[in-house]
Protein backbone atom coordinates (compact mmCIF):
# COMPACT_ATOMS: atom_id res chain seq x y z
CA UNK A 1 0.00 0.00 0.00
CA UNK A 2 0.87 3.63 -0.59
CA UNK A 3 2.80 5.33 2.26
CA UNK A 4 4.74 7.74 0.36
CA UNK A 5 5.25 11.47 1.94
CA UNK A 6 2.71 12.72 -0.73
CA UNK A 7 -0.06 10.99 1.04
CA UNK A 8 -2.95 12.42 0.19
CA UNK A 9 -6.45 12.22 0.50
CA UNK A 10 -6.88 10.89 -3.50
CA UNK A 11 -4.50 7.73 -2.16
CA UNK A 12 -6.04 7.18 0.94
CA UNK A 13 -8.95 6.55 -0.69
CA UNK A 14 -7.50 4.31 -3.12
CA UNK A 15 -5.90 2.49 -0.05
CA UNK A 16 -9.20 2.62 2.36
CA UNK A 17 -11.03 1.27 -0.60
CA UNK A 18 -8.24 -1.71 -1.72
CA UNK A 19 -8.08 -2.49 2.45
CA UNK A 20 -12.19 -3.06 2.59
CA UNK A 21 -11.99 -5.15 -0.38
CA UNK A 22 -8.88 -7.15 0.70
CA UNK A 23 -10.50 -7.95 4.24
CA UNK A 24 -14.26 -8.60 2.81
CA UNK A 25 -12.78 -11.87 0.26
CA UNK A 26 -10.54 -13.40 3.35
CA UNK A 27 -9.21 -13.53 6.80
CA UNK A 28 -5.18 -11.68 6.32
CA UNK A 29 -2.34 -13.51 7.37
CA UNK A 30 -0.54 -11.79 10.30
CA UNK A 31 2.16 -10.09 8.18
CA UNK A 32 -0.35 -8.16 6.60
CA UNK A 33 -2.53 -8.01 9.25
CA UNK A 34 0.28 -6.20 10.95
CA UNK A 35 0.75 -3.83 7.97
CA UNK A 36 -3.39 -2.95 8.03
CA UNK A 37 -3.00 -2.10 11.83
CA UNK A 38 -0.32 -0.30 10.81
CA UNK A 39 -2.28 1.58 8.21
CA UNK A 40 -5.08 2.52 10.30
CA UNK A 41 -2.53 3.91 12.85
CA UNK A 42 0.01 5.63 10.31
CA UNK A 43 -2.24 8.75 9.76
CA UNK A 44 -5.22 10.47 11.71
CA UNK A 45 -7.72 10.53 8.50
CA UNK A 46 -6.90 6.84 7.61
CA UNK A 47 -9.41 4.95 9.89
CA UNK A 48 -12.22 7.34 9.08
CA UNK A 49 -11.44 7.08 5.60
CA UNK A 50 -11.62 2.73 5.93
CA UNK A 51 -14.58 3.41 7.95
CA UNK A 52 -16.44 5.73 5.01
CA UNK A 53 -15.73 2.81 2.68
CA UNK A 54 -16.83 -0.01 4.24
CA UNK A 55 -20.32 1.53 5.20
CA UNK A 56 -20.85 1.92 1.46
CA UNK A 57 -19.62 -1.18 0.55
CA UNK A 58 -22.21 -2.77 3.51
CA UNK A 59 -24.98 -0.34 2.44
CA UNK A 60 -24.28 -2.33 -1.15
CA UNK A 61 -24.00 -5.90 -0.10
CA UNK A 62 -27.74 -5.59 2.43
CA UNK A 63 -29.33 -3.98 -1.04
CA UNK A 64 -27.64 -6.17 -3.15
CA UNK A 65 -30.20 -8.23 -5.32
CA UNK A 66 -32.23 -5.20 -4.69
CA UNK A 67 -29.45 -2.82 -6.79
CA UNK A 68 -28.66 -5.67 -9.05
CA UNK A 69 -32.37 -6.00 -10.54
CA UNK A 70 -33.09 -2.09 -11.00
CA UNK A 71 -29.62 -1.70 -12.46
CA UNK A 72 -30.25 -4.25 -15.36
CA UNK A 73 -33.55 -2.18 -15.66
CA UNK A 74 -32.11 1.36 -16.14
CA UNK A 75 -29.62 -0.86 -18.72
CA UNK A 76 -31.88 -2.77 -20.96
CA UNK A 77 -30.59 -2.45 -24.45
CA UNK A 78 -33.55 -3.23 -26.96
CA UNK A 79 -31.83 -3.86 -30.01
CA UNK A 80 -30.00 -6.94 -28.35
CA UNK A 81 -32.85 -8.48 -26.71
CA UNK A 82 -33.62 -11.25 -29.29
CA UNK A 83 -29.88 -12.41 -28.43
CA UNK A 84 -30.22 -12.64 -25.05
CA UNK A 85 -32.98 -14.45 -24.72
CA UNK A 86 -31.97 -17.08 -26.96
CA UNK A 87 -29.13 -17.01 -24.12
CA UNK A 88 -31.31 -17.62 -21.42
CA UNK A 89 -33.04 -20.42 -23.40
CA UNK A 90 -29.84 -22.31 -23.47
CA UNK A 91 -29.61 -22.07 -19.81
CA UNK A 92 -32.82 -24.03 -18.84
CA UNK A 93 -33.85 -24.35 -15.67
CA UNK A 94 -30.26 -23.85 -13.69
CA UNK A 95 -30.25 -21.17 -10.75
CA UNK A 96 -27.88 -19.84 -13.06
CA UNK A 97 -30.38 -18.60 -15.61
CA UNK A 98 -32.07 -15.93 -12.86
CA UNK A 99 -28.52 -13.61 -12.94
CA UNK A 100 -29.22 -13.54 -16.41
CA UNK A 101 -32.67 -13.02 -16.26
CA UNK A 102 -32.72 -9.91 -14.85
CA UNK A 103 -30.88 -8.41 -17.55
CA UNK A 104 -34.20 -8.80 -20.09
CA UNK A 105 -36.74 -5.71 -19.31
CA UNK A 106 -39.67 -7.16 -18.87
CA UNK A 107 -41.75 -4.96 -20.83
CA UNK A 108 -39.96 -6.00 -23.92
CA UNK A 109 -40.17 -10.11 -23.37
CA UNK A 110 -42.38 -10.43 -20.33
CA UNK A 111 -40.78 -12.04 -17.21
CA UNK A 112 -38.33 -14.95 -18.00
CA UNK A 113 -39.96 -18.40 -15.86
CA UNK A 114 -37.26 -20.49 -13.81
CA UNK A 115 -38.14 -23.88 -13.35
CA UNK A 116 -36.68 -25.98 -10.30
CA UNK A 117 -37.12 -29.52 -9.53
CA UNK A 118 -35.98 -31.57 -7.20
CA UNK A 119 -35.50 -35.57 -7.05
CA UNK A 120 -36.47 -37.37 -4.12
CA UNK A 121 -34.65 -36.54 -0.98
CA UNK A 122 -33.60 -33.90 -2.34
CA UNK A 123 -33.25 -30.85 -0.63
CA UNK A 124 -32.55 -27.33 -2.24
CA UNK A 125 -32.39 -23.65 -1.59
CA UNK A 126 -33.27 -21.13 -4.29
CA UNK A 127 -32.18 -17.09 -3.73
CA UNK A 128 -34.55 -15.24 -5.79
CA UNK A 129 -33.55 -11.93 -7.65
CA UNK A 130 -35.91 -9.71 -5.21
CA UNK A 131 -33.86 -11.61 -2.26
CA UNK A 132 -36.36 -14.05 -0.96
CA UNK A 133 -35.76 -17.10 -0.53
CA UNK A 134 -37.27 -20.66 -1.60
CA UNK A 135 -36.05 -24.16 0.57
CA UNK A 136 -37.63 -27.07 -1.75
CA UNK A 137 -38.33 -30.24 -0.11
CA UNK A 138 -37.66 -33.68 -1.88
CA UNK A 139 -39.97 -34.41 -4.98
CA UNK A 140 -41.33 -30.81 -5.55
CA UNK A 141 -41.41 -29.05 -8.95
CA UNK A 142 -41.92 -25.07 -8.78
CA UNK A 143 -41.61 -22.33 -11.49
CA UNK A 144 -40.80 -19.20 -10.77
CA UNK A 145 -41.15 -15.69 -12.44
CA UNK A 146 -40.71 -12.53 -11.46
CA UNK A 147 -42.52 -9.31 -12.94
CA UNK A 148 -42.17 -6.19 -12.21
CA UNK A 149 -45.77 -5.98 -10.96
CA UNK A 150 -45.78 -9.00 -9.06
CA UNK A 151 -43.92 -12.32 -7.88
CA UNK A 152 -45.59 -15.77 -9.30
CA UNK A 153 -44.50 -19.16 -8.37
CA UNK A 154 -46.60 -22.34 -9.35
CA UNK A 155 -45.86 -24.99 -7.14
CA UNK A 156 -46.92 -27.88 -9.35
CA UNK A 157 -45.83 -30.58 -6.86
CA UNK A 158 -44.27 -31.21 -3.43
CA UNK A 159 -43.60 -28.89 -0.58
CA UNK A 160 -41.44 -25.49 -0.04
CA UNK A 161 -40.88 -22.92 2.53
CA UNK A 162 -41.11 -19.37 0.96
CA UNK A 163 -39.07 -16.56 2.99
CA UNK A 164 -40.17 -13.72 1.01
CA UNK A 165 -38.35 -10.23 0.86
CA UNK A 166 -41.12 -7.29 1.31
CA UNK A 167 -42.00 -5.09 -1.14
CA UNK A 168 -45.52 -3.28 -0.74
CA UNK A 169 -45.75 -3.11 -4.45
CA UNK A 170 -44.41 -6.84 -6.00
CA UNK A 171 -47.08 -9.20 -4.08
CA UNK A 172 -45.61 -12.73 -4.10
CA UNK A 173 -48.23 -15.52 -4.94
CA UNK A 174 -48.00 -18.90 -4.82
CA UNK A 175 -50.30 -21.11 -7.10
CA UNK A 176 -50.89 -24.36 -5.71
CA UNK A 177 -53.95 -26.41 -6.79
CA UNK A 178 -56.91 -24.18 -7.01
CA UNK A 179 -55.76 -22.12 -4.43
CA UNK A 180 -53.61 -19.45 -4.41
CA UNK A 181 -51.32 -17.69 -1.33
CA UNK A 182 -51.15 -13.87 -1.66
CA UNK A 183 -47.96 -12.69 0.64
CA UNK A 184 -46.56 -9.06 0.89
CA UNK A 185 -43.56 -9.87 2.90
CA UNK A 186 -43.37 -13.37 4.82
CA UNK A 187 -42.13 -17.12 5.92
CA UNK A 188 -45.03 -19.51 5.36
CA UNK A 189 -44.60 -23.47 4.12
CA UNK A 190 -46.71 -24.48 1.36
CA UNK A 191 -47.40 -28.40 0.59
CA UNK A 192 -48.64 -29.76 -2.61
CA UNK A 193 -49.42 -33.33 -2.40
CA UNK A 194 -51.83 -36.40 -3.39
CA UNK A 195 -54.36 -33.81 -4.01
CA UNK A 196 -54.17 -31.69 -0.69
CA UNK A 197 -53.22 -28.62 0.02
CA UNK A 198 -52.02 -27.28 3.01
CA UNK A 199 -50.24 -23.72 4.15
CA UNK A 200 -48.59 -23.05 7.03
CA UNK A 201 -48.05 -19.23 7.82
CA UNK A 202 -44.74 -18.41 9.76
CA UNK A 203 -43.95 -15.51 10.01
CA UNK A 204 -46.08 -12.00 8.34
CA UNK A 205 -49.91 -12.90 7.32
CA UNK A 206 -51.12 -14.52 3.81
CA UNK A 207 -54.40 -14.80 1.96
CA UNK A 208 -55.32 -18.22 0.60
CA UNK A 209 -58.05 -17.65 -2.04
CA UNK A 210 -59.86 -20.08 -4.65
CA UNK A 211 -57.64 -19.65 -8.01
CA UNK A 212 -59.67 -18.61 -10.95
CA UNK A 213 -63.60 -20.76 -11.27
CA UNK A 214 -62.59 -22.72 -8.20
CA UNK A 215 -64.76 -22.47 -5.65
CA UNK A 216 -64.44 -21.43 -2.05
CA UNK A 217 -63.79 -17.72 0.24
CA UNK A 218 -60.62 -16.38 0.62
CA UNK A 219 -58.92 -16.60 4.00
CA UNK A 220 -56.17 -14.85 6.19
CA UNK A 221 -53.75 -16.75 8.02
CA UNK A 222 -51.38 -15.41 10.76
CA UNK A 223 -48.58 -16.65 12.38
CA UNK A 224 -48.75 -20.33 13.64
CA UNK A 225 -52.28 -20.59 11.72
CA UNK A 226 -52.30 -23.72 8.93
CA UNK A 227 -54.81 -24.02 6.44
CA UNK A 228 -55.79 -27.44 4.97
CA UNK A 229 -57.70 -27.73 1.81
CA UNK A 230 -59.16 -30.67 -0.41
CA UNK A 231 -58.58 -30.00 -4.21
CA UNK A 232 -61.86 -29.89 -5.69
CA UNK A 233 -63.74 -29.13 -2.67
CA UNK A 234 -65.26 -25.50 -1.47
CA UNK A 235 -64.04 -25.97 2.24
CA UNK A 236 -61.15 -25.37 3.80
CA UNK A 237 -59.86 -26.00 7.28
CA UNK A 238 -58.24 -23.43 9.51
CA UNK A 239 -56.29 -25.02 12.41
CA UNK A 240 -53.39 -23.82 14.88
CA UNK A 241 -49.90 -25.22 14.01
CA UNK A 242 -46.17 -24.72 14.99
CA UNK A 243 -44.90 -23.29 12.49
CA UNK A 244 -41.12 -24.33 13.71
CA UNK A 245 -41.92 -28.51 13.70
CA UNK A 246 -43.75 -27.77 10.05
CA UNK A 247 -40.75 -26.69 8.68
CA UNK A 248 -38.59 -28.68 10.52
CA UNK A 249 -38.04 -31.31 7.33
CA UNK A 250 -35.63 -28.53 5.88
CA UNK A 251 -33.48 -29.70 9.15
CA UNK A 252 -34.37 -33.44 8.09
CA UNK A 253 -36.48 -33.88 10.98
CA UNK A 254 -40.59 -34.45 10.25
CA UNK A 255 -42.82 -33.74 13.55
CA UNK A 256 -46.30 -34.87 13.89
CA UNK A 257 -49.11 -34.41 16.33
CA UNK A 258 -51.94 -36.30 15.52
CA UNK A 259 -51.62 -36.22 11.76
CA UNK A 260 -52.92 -39.08 9.60
CA UNK A 261 -50.59 -42.21 8.98
CA UNK A 262 -51.64 -41.07 5.16
CA UNK A 263 -49.75 -38.09 5.70
CA UNK A 264 -46.76 -39.25 7.32
CA UNK A 265 -46.45 -41.54 3.98
CA UNK A 266 -47.19 -38.95 1.68
CA UNK A 267 -44.10 -37.03 3.15
CA UNK A 268 -42.28 -39.96 3.25
CA UNK A 269 -42.45 -40.59 -0.04
CA UNK A 270 -41.17 -37.17 -0.98
CA UNK A 271 -37.94 -38.62 0.48
CA UNK A 272 -37.27 -41.93 -0.55
CA UNK A 273 -37.29 -43.72 -4.26
CA UNK A 274 -39.29 -46.43 -2.90
CA UNK A 275 -42.62 -45.79 -2.93
CA UNK A 276 -44.59 -47.09 0.09
CA UNK A 277 -48.37 -47.42 0.27
CA UNK A 278 -51.16 -48.50 2.87
CA UNK A 279 -54.15 -50.34 1.44
CA UNK A 280 -55.45 -50.69 4.71
CA UNK A 281 -57.97 -47.19 4.86
CA UNK A 282 -58.59 -47.84 8.93
CA UNK A 283 -55.13 -47.78 9.65
CA UNK A 284 -54.16 -44.64 7.18
CA UNK A 285 -56.27 -43.03 9.29
CA UNK A 286 -54.41 -43.65 12.33
CA UNK A 287 -52.81 -40.48 14.31
CA UNK A 288 -49.29 -40.05 14.22
CA UNK A 289 -47.64 -37.95 16.81
CA UNK A 290 -43.82 -37.91 17.31
CA UNK A 291 -40.71 -36.64 15.52
CA UNK A 292 -38.82 -38.99 12.73
CA UNK A 293 -35.77 -38.51 11.74
CA UNK A 294 -34.59 -38.12 8.14
CA UNK A 295 -32.24 -40.90 7.44
CA UNK A 296 -32.32 -44.40 5.76
CA UNK A 297 -35.49 -45.27 4.86
CA UNK A 298 -35.39 -49.13 6.55
CA UNK A 299 -34.62 -47.01 10.11
CA UNK A 300 -37.56 -44.20 8.94
CA UNK A 301 -39.87 -46.92 8.51
CA UNK A 302 -38.37 -48.97 12.31
CA UNK A 303 -39.08 -45.64 14.36
CA UNK A 304 -42.35 -45.42 12.65
CA UNK A 305 -43.43 -48.32 13.75
CA UNK A 306 -42.34 -47.24 17.89
CA UNK A 307 -45.07 -44.47 17.13
CA UNK A 308 -48.19 -46.83 15.09
CA UNK A 309 -48.51 -50.82 15.35
CA UNK A 310 -46.81 -51.50 12.01
CA UNK A 311 -44.73 -53.49 9.80
CA UNK A 312 -43.25 -53.64 6.18
CA UNK A 313 -43.54 -55.69 3.55
CA UNK A 314 -42.11 -55.40 0.14
CA UNK A 315 -44.45 -55.65 -2.79
CA UNK A 316 -43.78 -55.39 -6.64
CA UNK A 317 -41.64 -52.04 -6.84
CA UNK A 318 -42.65 -50.94 -3.58
CA UNK A 319 -43.43 -51.60 0.43
CA UNK A 320 -46.59 -51.93 1.85
CA UNK A 321 -47.53 -50.99 5.53
CA UNK A 322 -49.72 -53.45 7.68
CA UNK A 323 -51.11 -53.19 10.64
CA UNK A 324 -49.41 -55.54 13.79
CA UNK A 325 -51.39 -58.60 14.27
CA UNK A 326 -52.88 -58.01 17.88
CA UNK B 1 -23.00 -5.50 25.79
CA UNK B 2 -20.63 -5.50 28.94
CA UNK B 3 -17.04 -4.20 28.35
CA UNK B 4 -16.74 -5.50 32.21
CA UNK B 5 -13.12 -6.66 32.28
CA UNK B 6 -11.90 -3.64 30.15
CA UNK B 7 -13.20 -0.72 32.71
CA UNK B 8 -12.37 -2.66 35.45
CA UNK B 9 -10.32 -0.85 38.13
CA UNK B 10 -7.32 -2.55 37.25
CA UNK B 11 -4.96 -1.76 34.68
CA UNK B 12 -3.99 -4.43 32.91
CA UNK B 13 0.09 -4.99 33.54
CA UNK B 14 0.46 -8.03 30.61
CA UNK B 15 2.18 -5.97 27.30
CA UNK B 16 -0.39 -7.77 24.85
CA UNK B 17 -3.38 -6.74 26.52
CA UNK B 18 -2.03 -2.91 26.96
CA UNK B 19 -1.66 -3.53 22.66
CA UNK B 20 -4.58 -4.63 22.42
CA UNK B 21 -6.34 -1.66 24.52
CA UNK B 22 -4.70 0.62 22.37
CA UNK B 23 -5.53 -0.96 18.85
CA UNK B 24 -9.16 -1.99 19.84
CA UNK B 25 -10.27 0.67 17.28
CA UNK B 26 -8.61 -0.93 14.58
CA UNK B 27 -9.73 -4.91 15.30
CA UNK B 28 -12.77 -3.64 15.63
CA UNK B 29 -12.49 -2.23 12.23
CA UNK B 30 -10.94 -5.56 11.23
CA UNK B 31 -13.87 -7.76 12.37
CA UNK B 32 -15.93 -5.67 10.65
CA UNK B 33 -14.68 -5.71 7.32
CA UNK B 34 -14.65 -9.49 7.41
CA UNK B 35 -18.51 -10.46 9.42
CA UNK B 36 -20.28 -7.45 7.93
CA UNK B 37 -21.82 -6.19 11.24
CA UNK B 38 -20.58 -3.48 13.69
CA UNK B 39 -22.61 -5.13 16.07
CA UNK B 40 -21.22 -8.85 15.68
CA UNK B 41 -17.40 -7.01 15.51
CA UNK B 42 -17.73 -5.98 19.12
CA UNK B 43 -18.81 -9.04 20.71
CA UNK B 44 -15.80 -10.52 18.60
CA UNK B 45 -13.56 -7.54 19.70
CA UNK B 46 -14.49 -8.88 23.75
CA UNK B 47 -14.12 -12.74 23.09
CA UNK B 48 -10.37 -11.90 21.57
CA UNK B 49 -10.17 -9.47 24.93
CA UNK B 50 -11.03 -12.48 26.98
CA UNK B 51 -8.62 -14.79 24.41
CA UNK B 52 -5.64 -12.67 25.37
CA UNK B 53 -6.54 -12.45 28.94
CA UNK B 54 -6.18 -16.39 29.53
CA UNK B 55 -3.55 -17.09 27.22
CA UNK B 56 -0.57 -18.93 27.95
CA UNK B 57 1.83 -16.55 28.84
CA UNK B 58 4.79 -18.40 28.17
CA UNK B 59 4.08 -18.22 24.54
CA UNK B 60 5.55 -14.80 23.48
CA UNK B 61 5.71 -13.23 19.65
CA UNK B 62 8.46 -11.42 18.07
CA UNK B 63 5.47 -9.34 16.70
CA UNK B 64 2.80 -8.88 19.26
CA UNK B 65 0.42 -7.15 16.62
CA UNK B 66 0.63 -10.13 14.45
CA UNK B 67 0.22 -12.56 17.39
CA UNK B 68 -3.09 -10.35 18.52
CA UNK B 69 -4.65 -10.26 14.73
CA UNK B 70 -3.61 -14.41 14.55
CA UNK B 71 -5.82 -14.84 17.79
CA UNK B 72 -8.37 -12.13 16.13
CA UNK B 73 -8.38 -15.38 13.39
CA UNK B 74 -8.89 -18.09 15.76
CA UNK B 75 -11.65 -16.08 17.39
CA UNK B 76 -13.35 -15.76 13.80
CA UNK B 77 -12.82 -19.17 13.20
CA UNK B 78 -14.31 -20.53 16.39
CA UNK B 79 -17.39 -18.60 16.04
CA UNK B 80 -18.23 -19.36 12.08
CA UNK B 81 -17.64 -23.12 13.83
CA UNK B 82 -19.99 -22.83 16.30
CA UNK B 83 -22.92 -21.19 14.51
CA UNK B 84 -22.55 -23.42 12.14
CA UNK B 85 -23.00 -26.05 14.06
CA UNK B 86 -26.05 -24.28 16.17
CA UNK B 87 -27.42 -23.73 13.01
CA UNK B 88 -27.32 -27.24 11.30
CA UNK B 89 -29.11 -28.49 14.95
CA UNK B 90 -32.18 -26.07 14.54
CA UNK B 91 -32.43 -23.66 11.58
CA UNK B 92 -35.90 -23.94 11.40
CA UNK B 93 -36.76 -23.14 14.95
CA UNK B 94 -33.88 -20.37 15.14
CA UNK B 95 -35.86 -18.74 11.94
CA UNK B 96 -39.11 -19.28 13.31
CA UNK B 97 -38.18 -17.46 16.90
CA UNK B 98 -37.11 -14.76 15.40
CA UNK B 99 -39.64 -14.37 13.24
CA UNK B 100 -42.76 -14.51 15.33
CA UNK B 101 -41.20 -11.95 17.85
CA UNK B 102 -43.36 -9.13 16.14
CA UNK B 103 -46.64 -10.31 15.52
CA UNK B 104 -47.95 -9.22 12.01
CA UNK B 105 -47.47 -7.55 8.81
CA UNK B 106 -47.00 -4.84 10.58
CA UNK B 107 -43.38 -5.80 12.20
CA UNK B 108 -41.71 -5.77 9.07
CA UNK B 109 -43.25 -2.50 7.35
CA UNK B 110 -41.18 0.52 8.07
CA UNK B 111 -42.87 3.42 9.36
CA UNK B 112 -43.81 5.91 6.25
CA UNK B 113 -41.03 8.49 6.15
CA UNK B 114 -38.29 5.70 7.27
CA UNK B 115 -39.68 3.86 3.91
CA UNK B 116 -39.42 7.03 1.80
CA UNK B 117 -35.72 7.60 3.26
CA UNK B 118 -34.38 3.79 2.36
CA UNK B 119 -36.24 4.16 -1.33
CA UNK B 120 -34.38 7.24 -1.58
CA UNK B 121 -31.58 5.79 -0.29
CA UNK B 122 -31.44 2.68 -2.62
CA UNK B 123 -32.37 5.41 -5.64
CA UNK B 124 -28.78 6.70 -4.89
CA UNK B 125 -26.84 3.30 -4.45
CA UNK B 126 -28.69 2.31 -8.22
CA UNK B 127 -27.42 5.57 -9.64
CA UNK B 128 -24.44 6.02 -8.49
CA UNK B 129 -23.15 2.15 -9.44
CA UNK B 130 -24.61 2.64 -12.58
CA UNK B 131 -22.72 5.36 -13.38
CA UNK B 132 -19.28 3.48 -12.55
CA UNK B 133 -17.30 2.57 -15.83
CA UNK B 134 -18.28 -0.75 -17.96
CA UNK B 135 -15.36 -2.56 -16.36
CA UNK B 136 -16.10 -1.28 -12.66
CA UNK B 137 -19.44 -1.95 -12.72
CA UNK B 138 -19.71 -5.30 -14.14
CA UNK B 139 -16.97 -6.39 -11.54
CA UNK B 140 -18.19 -5.00 -8.51
CA UNK B 141 -22.30 -6.03 -9.83
CA UNK B 142 -20.88 -9.85 -9.83
CA UNK B 143 -18.75 -9.73 -7.12
CA UNK B 144 -20.95 -7.26 -4.16
CA UNK B 145 -23.83 -7.42 -5.40
CA UNK B 146 -24.22 -10.81 -6.51
CA UNK B 147 -22.39 -12.13 -3.98
CA UNK B 148 -19.88 -13.90 -6.29
CA UNK B 149 -16.34 -14.61 -5.12
CA UNK B 150 -13.14 -12.83 -6.74
CA UNK B 151 -12.48 -16.47 -8.38
CA UNK B 152 -15.60 -16.75 -9.76
CA UNK B 153 -16.02 -13.07 -10.92
CA UNK B 154 -12.52 -13.36 -12.12
CA UNK B 155 -13.83 -16.39 -14.65
CA UNK B 156 -17.03 -14.66 -15.98
CA UNK B 157 -15.22 -11.58 -16.67
CA UNK B 158 -12.35 -13.63 -18.26
CA UNK B 159 -9.88 -11.84 -16.50
CA UNK B 160 -7.57 -12.44 -13.63
CA UNK B 161 -8.60 -12.04 -9.91
CA UNK B 162 -5.87 -9.23 -9.44
CA UNK B 163 -7.96 -7.39 -12.18
CA UNK B 164 -11.34 -8.18 -10.25
CA UNK B 165 -9.53 -7.02 -7.17
CA UNK B 166 -8.77 -3.49 -8.75
CA UNK B 167 -11.76 -3.15 -10.36
CA UNK B 168 -13.89 -3.36 -7.07
CA UNK B 169 -11.67 -1.37 -5.26
CA UNK B 170 -11.67 1.40 -8.06
CA UNK B 171 -15.51 0.75 -7.79
CA UNK B 172 -15.67 1.31 -4.13
CA UNK B 173 -13.44 4.15 -3.89
CA UNK B 174 -15.52 5.96 -6.65
CA UNK B 175 -18.88 5.59 -4.90
CA UNK B 176 -17.81 6.40 -1.57
CA UNK B 177 -16.31 9.44 -2.83
CA UNK B 178 -19.78 10.12 -4.44
CA UNK B 179 -21.83 8.72 -1.60
CA UNK B 180 -20.17 10.00 1.67
CA UNK B 181 -21.25 13.26 0.19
Amino acid sequence: MNLSWRYGDEARRDDAAAWVVRLEAGSLGETEAAAFDAWLSAAPGNASAFDAALAVSQAYAAAGPVVAHQLSQRRAVPLRHELRRRAIVGFGAAAAAAALAVVIAPELTGPATDTYVTAKGERRTVRLQDGSTIDLNGGTRLAVALARDGRYVTLSEGQAVFDVAHAARRPFYVAAGDRTVRVVGTQFDVRRLAGKVSVTVARGAVEVRPAAGAAGKTYRLHPGQRLDHQEGAPSVQVATAAPDEVLAWRTGRLVYRGQPLSEVIADLNQQYATPIRIEDTALAATPVSGVLVLDSQDAVIRRLALLVPIHAVRSGPGLVLKRDPA
Amino acid sequence: MSLLAETGAQRPTDPLLEIYLERRGNLVRYFAARCGSPGVAEDLAQELYVKIATRDTTVTADNPVALIYRIANNVMLDRARGEARSLARDAAWRRVTHATVGDEDVAELAPADEAVASRQRLRQLVEAAGDLPPRQQHAFRLHKLEGKSHAETARVMGISVKSVEKHVSAALKALTVRLGR
